[in-house]
C-alpha cells in the first residue's frame, strides 16, 4: 500500500471508504453501547437545548421588539440547534480523533483522513435521527398552534445546505485533529471557541447584520448563513440565492481545500509526534 | 518487481531528542525569539539517527528474520516499511497488500464484542465486508474465543485478544506480512498454530518479515536474517551466523557494565576452535576450548574456574568446576588466562548462554561471576530436535544380514 501512497488523496481516500464506514459505526456502536438511552441520546441533546432557551426566550427575557418571530420559539430554536448540535459534536470528534486512536496512527497505515471524517459521519447520523424531532415539532404546531406550516419545493434544496456545511465541517476538522495532535491546547481552546461562536450565530436567537460592528463580526461568521438557509428553505419557501449563502460555500470549499492539503502533506509527521 | 517484493534502498531515519515544541506556549516563544534575531535552540546535534543507510531486498515467499538489540532501529524500520513513518532519506519500495502485525489488535475496542472487532480490525488492514464475512468462520475457529465471540472484548483475558487479533491479521491474505514481537503471547499450542499459519503463507508466495528475541523460533522459521546494531545493518545472510553476529553485538553492549572494585573480574570469555581461530559458532562434533581472561587486584592461592551452560530455554544442561577435576590455580594480581578444551560438545543446534564463576577455594567464597551473559550457538544442518546430538550411523540391512538374525524378534 504505501506503494500506492502517491495517489491523490480523494483517491487513496476513497479506497479506504469501506474503512470510514466501519469507523463511523464504531464510533456510534461505542458511544451508545452499555447507555440506557442510546441512540435516543441523539435527540435529548438538541432537544434538552431547545428547552432550555425556549424558557429562558419566552419565560425568563422578551426578545427586543424588531426581534420578533412569525413562528414559535421552540420550532425556530430547533431549527437552529440542530444542525449547530451536528456541527459542533462533529468538530468536537475532530478535535480528539487523532490523539483518541493513538494506536491506530502509530501501528496501522490508512489514509488519516479518514479518522477526523469517521468522526464527522457518525455525528451525522446523530443528525439525522434527531431531525425526526423537528419533524414531530412541525407536526404539532401545525395542528395544535397557531401557525401553519408551508411547504414548498425550496425543502429539496435543503441536502445542498447540509452538503456545504458537511464540506466546511470536513476542512475546519481536520486542522483541528492536526491542530491537536502538534499542540494539545487547541482541544481547550477549541472548546471555549465553539461557544462563542454559537452565540455569534443566529442558533437561538434571531441576528441583525446591520448592527455595527456586532453586526459586522455575525455577518463574517459562515454559520450565520448556513443557519439561516435551513429556516428559509423550511419555513419561508425561500431558496438561499444570497451573497452571505454564496460566501458561505466558497468558505467551506476554500476551508476543506486548504485543511485537506495541510493534513495530507502533515499526515507522515502524524506517528512520530502524536 | 512482482507482488510480495520489497526493496530498501539506503533508508534512513531521523528522530529528533526532546520533545520540539509540544505546546502553542513553546511555539509561540520560540517564534517570537526567532523574530528578534536569536537563534533556534533546536541543532542538529540534538538529532539522532535510528536508521542509517540501511539496505536490504526480499522477495515473495521469503522468510526474513530481523534481529538486533534493543534500540537498533527494529521497529523504526518496520514502520518505515508499514508506511506508517516516511524516510528522510533513501527509497522504500514495495508492491502488494502491506499487513503489519505490529501490535495485533489495533483498534480493538473493549466495549464492543469479539465479532464486531473482527469486522472492525479487518477493515483496518484492508479486508471488506464480504471478505470478512467469507473467512468470519475460519477466523473465529483460528482464535479458539467461539465461545466468547459475542461477549465485549474488554472482559478477555489478554491472550484472548492477542489471538483475536492473530487471527484477524492471520486471514488478510497480505503479500507482505510484518511480525513484531507478537508470538509472544498466547499459549504454546497457539503459538504453534501461528508459526504453521505463517508458513503456509511464505508458502503461498508470502514476503515474511519477522521480528522477535525468541531466537529458537527465528532459527527454525527464517532461513535469511537481517541483523541491525545502532540503526545500521551489520549482517545479511544465513541465520544462523546472524544469530552469532546479533549475541556478540549483546555481548559488546553487556561489556560495558562492568564491576571494577571487585577483588576478581572475569575480563572475557573466548571460543576457540580446532585451529585456535575465534568463533563464535560452532558444530556439534567439533572440538573446542574455552579461554577465559581473569583480573586479580590481589592474588588468590586457590582459585577455581567454573563454567555453567544454559540452554536459551529450559534449565541447567552443563556444568564444568575445576576443583571437582581437582585444578586450582595459584595467581598472582593482574591479569591471567584460563584455558579449558572439550574434544566435542555433543548439544543440539541452537543457543547455549555460558557463566563463569571464580571461586576461592580457601576461603570458599564466590570472588566473581558473570550470569549467564556469554552466548554461543551451535550450529545444526537440520532443525534442532531434542538436546543432545550423539555420533550414529544408518545401515540398510541386507539379506545376509537378515539371516544371521533371523532368532530376533522385532517388536511391533
Amino acid at each position: 500500500m504505501p506503494a500506492l501512497a502517491n495517489q491523490h488523496p480523494a483517491v487513496e481516500l476513497w479506497r479506504f471508504r469501506h474503512v470510514l464506514a466501519s469507523l463511523t459505526a464504531r464510533e456510534l456502536r461505542i458511544r451508545y453501547k452499555q447507555s440506557f438511552l442510546g441512540v435516543g441520546w441523539a435527540i435529548c441533546v438538541p432537544m434538552s437545548m431547545m428547552l432550555v432557551f425556549t424558557f429562558v426566550f419566552t419565560r425568563a427575557v422578551k426578545l427586543e421588539q424588531g426581534m420578533q418571530l412569525d413562528m414559535p420559539y421552540a420550532l425556530f430554536a430547533y431549527a437552529g440547534l440542530l444542525p449547530w448540535t451536528f456541527f459542533a459534536s462533529g468538530l468536537n470528534g475532530c478535535v480528539n480523533s487523532l490523539v483518541a486512536n493513538r494506536n491506530l496512527v502509530t501501528k496501522v497505515y490508512f489514509p488519516r483522513e479518514v479518522l477526523p471524517l469517521s468522526a464527522i459521519g457518525s455525528s451525522f447520523v446523530d443528525f439525522c435521527v434527531a431531525t425526526s424531532v423537528l419533524v414531530v415539532l412541525i407536526f404539532y404546531f401545525h395542528v395544535f398552534g397557531d401557525w401553519t406550516f408551508k411547504p414548498s419545493a425550496a425543502i429539496l434544496f435543503l441536502p445542498v445546505i447540509v452538503g456545504v456545511q458537511t464540506i466546511m465541517m470536513g476542512g475546519l476538522g481536520m486542522l483541528l485533529a492536526m491542530g491537536n495532535l502538534f499542540y494539545r491546547d487547541v482541544r481547550q481552546i477549541f472548546s471555549v471557541v465553539i461557544q462563542l461562536w454559537m452565540f455569534a450565530t443566529n442558533v437561538v436567537y434571531p441576528l441583525r447584520t446591520d448592527d455595527g460592528w456586532v453586526g459586522r463580526l455575525v455577518s463574517i461568521n459562515p454559520m450565520t448563513p448556513i443557519i439561516d438557509a435551513y429556516r428559509s428553505c423550511l419555513f419561508d419557501g425561500r431558496l438561499p440565492v444570497g451573497s452571505p449563502f454564496l460566501f458561505a460555500t466558497v468558505f467551506a470549499v476554500v476551508v476543506l481545500v486548504v485543511g485537506w492539503t495541510c493534513f495530507h502533506r502533515a499526515g507522515f509527521l502524524f506517528a512520530e509526534r502524536i | 518487481m512482482g507482488k510480495g517484493s520489497l526493496k530498501l534502498d539506503g533508508v534512513s531515519k531521523r528522530f529528533r531528542r526532546g520533545t520540539g515544541h509540544d505546546s502553542l506556549a513553546e511555539l509561540l516563544s520560540a517564534g517570537v525569539g526567532r523574530l528578534f534575531g536569536r537563534s533556534r535552540r533546536t541543532s542538529h546535534d540534538d538529532d539522532f539517527w535510528a536508521l542509517h543507510d540501511v539496505s536490504f531486498e526480499g522477495c515473495a515467499g521469503e522468510a526474513i528474520g530481523l534481529i538486533g538489540p534493543n534500540g537498533a532501529g527494529k521497529s523504526t524500520a518496520l514502520k518505515l516499511i508499514a508506511g506508517i513513518m516516511r524516510p528522510d532519506g533513501g527509497m522504500i519500495e514495495s508492491v502488494g497488500r502491506v499487513t503489519a502485525l505490529i501490535e495485533i489488535g489495533a483498534g480493538f475496542h473493549g466495549d464492543l464484542t469479539g465479532r464486531e472487532n473482527i469486522y472492525m480490525n479487518a477493515s483496518i488492514l484492508g479486508m471488506r465486508k464480504p471478505e470478512v464475512d467469507r473467512k468470519l468462520d475460519a477466523i473465529i475457529d483460528f482464535s479458539g474465543v467461539s465461545s466468547f465471540i459475542d461477549t465485549p472484548v474488554k472482559r478477555y483475558s489478554s491472550g484472548m485478544q492477542a489471538r483475536l487479533g492473530f487471527s484477524v491479521a492471520a486471514h488478510v491474505e497480505p503479500d507482505i506480512l510484518i511480525v513484531d514481537e507478537v508470538l509472544s503471547v498466547g499459549d504454546v499450542l497457539f503459538r504453534e498454530r501461528c508459526i504453521r499459519r505463517m508458513r503456509e503463507l511464505v508458502d503461498q508466495g508470502v514476503l515474511l518479515l519477522f521480528v522477535t528475541h525468541h531466537l529458537e523460533q527465528m532459527q527454525s522459521f527464517c532461513s535469511r536474517t537481517v541483523v541491525l546494531d545502532g540503526g545500521r545493518v551489520i549482517f545479511d545472510g544465513n541465520t544462523a551466523p546472524a544469530v552469532a553476529r546479533y549475541i556478540a553485538a549483546l555481548k559488546h553492549q553487556e561489556d560495558d557494565v562492568d564491576n571494577e572494585d571487585r577483588i576478581a573480574r572475569v575480563g572475557g570469555l573466548r571460543f576457540l576452535s580446532d585451529s585456535d581461530e575465534s568463533v563464535l559458532t560452532a558444530r556439534p562434533e567439533e572440538p573446542l576450548s574455552v579461554e577465559v581472561l581473569i583480573h586479580l587486584t590481589k592474588p588468590i592461592r586457590r582459585l577455581s574456574v567454573e563454567f555453567d551452560i544454559r540452554r536459551e530455554i529450559g534449565a541447567h544442561l552443563l556444568n564444568f568446576a575445576s576443583v571437582r577435576d581437582g585444578v586450582t590455580y595459584d595467581l598472582a594480581a593482574g591479569e591471567s588466562m584460563v584455558r579449558m578444551t572439550l574434544p566435542a560438545l555433543p548439544i543440539a543446534g541452537g543457543q547455549y548462554f555460558w557463566r563463569v564463576l571464580l571461586r576461592d577455594d580457601e576461603e570458599q567464597k564466590t570472588v566473581a561471576d558473570t550470569d549467564y551473559r556469554f552466548a554461543f550457538v551451535i550450529e545444526d544442518a537440520g532443525r534442532p530436535t531434542g538436546m543432545m546430538c550423539i555420533p550414529h550411523a544408518w545401515v540398510l540391512c541386507d539379506e545376509k544380514a537378515r539371516d544371521t538374525n533371523s532368532t530376533l524378534c522385532l517388536v511391533r
